[in-house]
C-alpha cells in the first residue's frame, strides 16, 4: 500500500525526517511510536501531501506522490491531533460540510453520514452543537469526519490525545472495526506505547527523525522474551552445566533465559538438571517484553523524558 | 457549485451563531448612523431644513417690534418660541437649559423708538441676545448677522413711511427694495451628476461613512475563524482533502461580500426610514445602481482582503482583532468617517488618502450626494481593487508559506 524510499525532510537547518525507508502492506494497522517532536506527525504531513518533502520516493496504492497527489487525496483521509472541527456547528453541520467538500451530496452523502455517525456512535447526538460534547464525543466526530469519504488509507495522529480511559478503548475498538470491516490500511501515531500495543498489527518506532525499528508487533514484541526460573540453591556443580547454555544467564539464585532457535531444547535441558539435581523451583516466571522496555533500550530514554 | 454552496452554509451557520460577530457587523454600525445622523444635525444645518430654535421676549410690545419679529419667522430658519414679556432673565435661562434652546431674544422696551430714530432714546441697545457657551462662533455669526440685517431693514421701511410718494417719484419700486435679501439670491448646490442637485445633510454623511467603516469591520469574524481553523487543523484536514489555496481564500471572499452587501441594503433602509423617524432627515439615494454596485464591490473587496491578510499575519484571534481594530479606528478616523472631511485642515485632508475608507466614503458620497454615475466612482473603485488585490495576493502567499513549511 506505501512504499517509502530514503525519505528527508528538514525545517530550515533542522533535520526531521532522515533516510526513511518503509514499507506498509494493504489492509493493516501499522503503528507509528514515538515521543513528541520525533517526527511522526511530519512523516504523515509529507504521506498526506500537504508538507512537501526534501527528497525521497513515495508511492501509495501504485500512485506516485509527485504525479498524482489528487488520486492519492481521493483515496487517503487524515485525522489530525487537533480537534479539526467547528464548535458552533452541529455534529450533522459538521459531516455535511467535510462531505460536501469532498464532493459528496444527496445520497450518497447522507449514507456516508449515516455509516460515520453509527461507527463512532454519535447518532443520538447529531443536532447538538460539538461546543457542548465532552472530549471524547469530539475526538469520535473528528474521526468519524475521516471516514467520510470511504478511505482506502486513513492517517490517525494521536486520535486519542486527551480523553478518558473508557472513551480511549472506544476509539481503539472503533479503529479496529473499520480495519476489520472496510479493510482499510491504518496508519496510526501516538506516544501512548499501551495504545500501540493495543490497536496495530505492525509497529514502527521513530525518533529524532530516525525509523529505528519497524516489523510485526508479534514479532517485534517477542525478540527479549525472557523466561525466569528461580530456584532454592545453586551449587558449582549446576552453574558448571549451565555455562554451555549461550542464552542462559545466572545470577544469585535466578536463571534467565532468552528466547533464540534452540529456546525449547534449552529450557527442556535446564528442567532436566533441575529435577536430576532436585533442586526445587521456587518461582517460575514468563512474560513479553513490553514496549515500553524494548523503547528505552533502543533509544536508552523513556517516552516521557523524551 | 456544490462545494460553493457547503461552504456558504457553513460561513452562514457559524457567523450567525456567533453574536459578537453579528453586533459589530450590523448593530454598530447601525447604532453609529443613528447617533451621528442626529448629534451632527446641527453641522449640516446651514444646508439643512432644520430651524434654529429661539426664546423670545417682546418687552417693547410695539408695532415695530411686532414687525421685527414678524420677519424673522418668515425667513423659515427660526422657530420662534414666545414667552411672557414681564419676565426676569432667571427665567430665561432656566428656560433655555430645561428646553434646549440655545438662543433667546429679548426685545427691550425702546425698541420702537430707536426704529423711529426717537433722539430720546440715548442708549442705543435695542436688543439681548442670550446664547449658550456650547454655540460654534459659526451659527453664532450667523445668527447675529441675520439680526441686524433685519433690523436695518426693519429700520428702512420705518424710514421710508410716508415718503412713499418722493421715493415714487424718483423711480424707485419700494415692493421690490423691500423683497426679503434671501430672495435675491439663489444658491445651487454643485453635483457631478446631470442638473439634479441635493442638499447635503447630516445622514448623507453619516449613512456611507459607517457603512464603510462596517464593512471593513468584517475583519474581526473573518480573522476570528481564518485563525481558529488554522490552528485548530481544519486548514490541514481541506488541503488533504485536494483542495487549494485559492479556493480556501475564494471560500471567504464570497460569503463575506454577500456579508457586505447586506449590510450596504441594511444601512440605506436604515438612512431612509429609521433615522426619520427619530427627527432626523432621510437618506437620499442616487440614481446609479450601477454606480452604487461598483462602489460596493470595490470596497467589499479591499475590506475582505486587509481582514484575510490580517488573518494570515497574526497568531492568535486576540492579536487579530486588535490588529484589525486599530487598523481600522485609524483608516476611519483618517478617512473621513468620524469628521467629516469638510471639518478637517487642509493638511489632514490631504493625509486622508491613506486611507482606504477614504475612497469608499468619496466613492459613496459619489452616488448618495453628488448624484455621480459608474464613471464617476471609477477611480475610487479601481484604487480600492487595485490595493485589495495586492492585500489577497499578499495573503495568499503567506498562507501558501505557512501551509507548507
Amino acid at each position: 500500500m506505501i512504499e517509502i524510499k530514503h525519505l528527508y525532510k528538514s525545517y530550515g537547518k533542522q533535520l526531521v525526517l532522515d533516510d526513511i525507508n518503509l514499507s506498509i502492506q494493504k489492509g493493516v494497522i501499522t503503528g507509528l511510536l514515538g515521543p513528541n517532536g520525533a517526527g511522526k506527525t511530519t512523516l504523515v504531513s509529507v504521506l498526506i501531501g500537504i508538507l512537501r518533502r526534501d527528497r525521497g520516493d513515495i508511492v501509495i496504492d501504485g500512485f506516485n506522490l509527485d504525479r498524482s497527489l489528487s488520486e492519492i487525496q481521493t483515496i487517503c483521509s487524515i485525522v489530525p491531533q487537533n480537534l479539526a472541527i467547528y464548535p458552533m456547528l452541529s455534529a450533522y453541520e459538521n459531516l455535511e460540510y467535510f462531505g460536501g467538500l469532498q464532493g459528496l451530496k444527496g445520497q450518497a452523502l447522507q449514507a456516508r453520514i449515516d455509516y460515520c455517525t453509527e461507527v463512532a456512535s454519535l447518532q443520538s447526538f447529531l443536532s447538538k452543537r460539538v461546543h457542548k460534547f465532552s472530549g471524547g464525543m469530539k475526538r469520535r466526530l473528528n474521526l468519524a469526519i475521516g471516514l467520510l469519504n470511504n478511505p482506502r488509507l486513513l492517517y490517525l495522529d494521536e486520535p486519542t490525545v486527551g480523553v478518558d480511559t473508557q472513551s480511549r478503548n472506544y476509539i481503539l475498538e472503533m479503529i479496529k472495526k473499520i480495519n476489520r470491516e472496510e479493510g482499510t490500511t491504518i496508519i496510526y501515531t501516538s506516544h501512548y506505547m499501551q495504545e500501540i500495543e493495543q490497536v496495530s498489527d505492525m509497529i514502527a518506532i521513530i525518533d529524532e527523525g530516525h525509523l529505528i525499528l519497524k516489523g510485526p508487533k508479534a514479532e517485534i514484541l517477542k525478540q527479549d522474551f525472557t523466561v525466569s526460573i528461580r530456584v532454592c540453591e545453586l551449587n558449582n556443580a549446576l552453574l558448571d552445566r549451565f555455562k554451555d547454555i549461550k542464552a542462559a544467564r545466572v545470577q544469585d539464585d535466578c536463571i534467565q533465559l532468552t528466547r533464540d532457535e534452540d529456546f525449547h531444547d534449552n529450557l527442556i535441558e535446564i528442567f532436566s538438571v533441575l529435577k536430576s539435581h532436585a533442586v526445587e523451583v521456587i518461582d517460575f516466571d514468563s512474560r513479553d517484553k513490553s514496549l515500553e522496555t524494548l523503547f528505552l533500550k533502543l533509544t536508552r530514554k523513556s517516552l516521557r523524558d523524551a | 457549485m456544490t462545494k460553493i454552496f457547503y461552504i456558504l452554509k457553513k460561513e452562514f451557520l457559524v457567523m450567525g451563531r456567533d453574536v459578537h460577530s453579528l453586533a459589530v457587523l450590523f448593530i454598530m454600525p447601525v447604532a453609529f448612523i443613528l447617533i451621528m445622523s442626529l448629534a451632527m444635525r446641527d453641522l449640516f444645518e446651514t444646508h439643512g431644513v432644520n430651524q434654529i430654535k429661539i426664546l423670545v421676549v417682546n418687552q417693547d410690545k410695539s408695532d415695530q417690534s411686532g414687525a421685527f419679529i414678524g420677519m424673522l419667522e418668515k425667513l423659515g430658519t427660526f422657530s420662534l418660541h414666545h414667552m411672557d414679556d414681564e419676565i426676569d432673565f432667571d427665567v430665561i435661562r432656566h428656560k433655555m437649559f430645561q428646553d434646549d434652546f440655545k438662543f433667546a431674544l429679548v426685545v427691550e422696551k425702546g425698541f420702537s423708538l430707536a426704529a423711529d430714530g426717537d433722539a430720546s432714546n440715548k442708549s442705543g441697545r435695542q436688543m439681548i441676545l442670550l446664547v449658550k457657551p456650547s454655540v460654534n462662533r459659526q451659527t453664532y455669526t450667523i445668527l447675529k448677522n441675520t439680526f441686524t440685517a433685519n433690523l436695518a431693514k426693519a429700520r428702512i421701511a420705518q424710514l421710508i413711511k410716508g415718503q412713499e410718494e418722493l421715493i415714487d417719484s424718483a423711480g424707485i419700486d419700494i415692493d421690490q427694495m423691500m423683497q426679503p435679501a434671501d430672495s435675491l439670491i439663489e444658491t445651487r448646490y454643485v453635483s457631478k451628476g446631470k442638473l439634479k442637485f441635493k442638499v447635503p445633510t447630516s445622514v448623507q454623511q453619516s449613512v456611507p461613512a459607517w457603512l464603510v467603516f462596517s464593512m471593513f469591520f468584517v475583519v474581526i469574524p473573518l480573522s476570528n475563524t481564518f485563525i481558529a481553523e488554522r490552528n485548530y487543523g481544519t486548514l490541514m484536514r481541506l488541503q488533504s482533502m485536494n483542495i487549494s489555496t485559492g479556493f480556501l481564500l475564494a471560500g471567504k471572499l464570497l460569503p463575506f461580500f454577500i456579508v457586505n452587501l447586506i449590510q450596504v441594503v441594511l444601512m440605506i433602509l436604515v438612512g431612509v426610514f429609521l433615522v426619520p423617524l427619530l427627527g432626523g432627515d432621510a437618506l437620499t439615494m442616487g440614481d446609479s445602481y450601477g454606480g452604487l454596485l461598483l462602489i460596493t464591490t470595490a470596497v467589499s473587496f479591499c475590506s475582505i482582503s486587509f481582514a484575510l491578510l490580517v488573518a494570515s499575519v497574526a497568531k492568535t484571534t486576540e492579536h487579530a482583532t486588535t490588529i484589525g481594530g486599530v487598523f481600522n479606528i485609524i483608516f476611519g478616523a483618517l478617512g473621513g468617517i468620524m469628521i467629516p472631511k469638510f471639518v478637517m485642515p487642509d493638511f489632514m485632508q490631504t493625509l486622508s488618502v491613506l486611507s482606504p475608507m477614504s475612497w469608499g466614503l468619496e466613492g459613496f458620497l459619489d452616488i448618495f450626494l453628488r448624484n455621480g454615475n459608474v464613471l464617476d466612482v471609477m477611480k475610487e473603485s479601481l484604487l480600492l481593487l487595485l490595493i485589495g488585490l495586492v492585500m489577497f495576493s499578499a495573503t495568499a502567499f503567506i498562507i501558501r508559506k505557512k501551509l507548507s513549511l
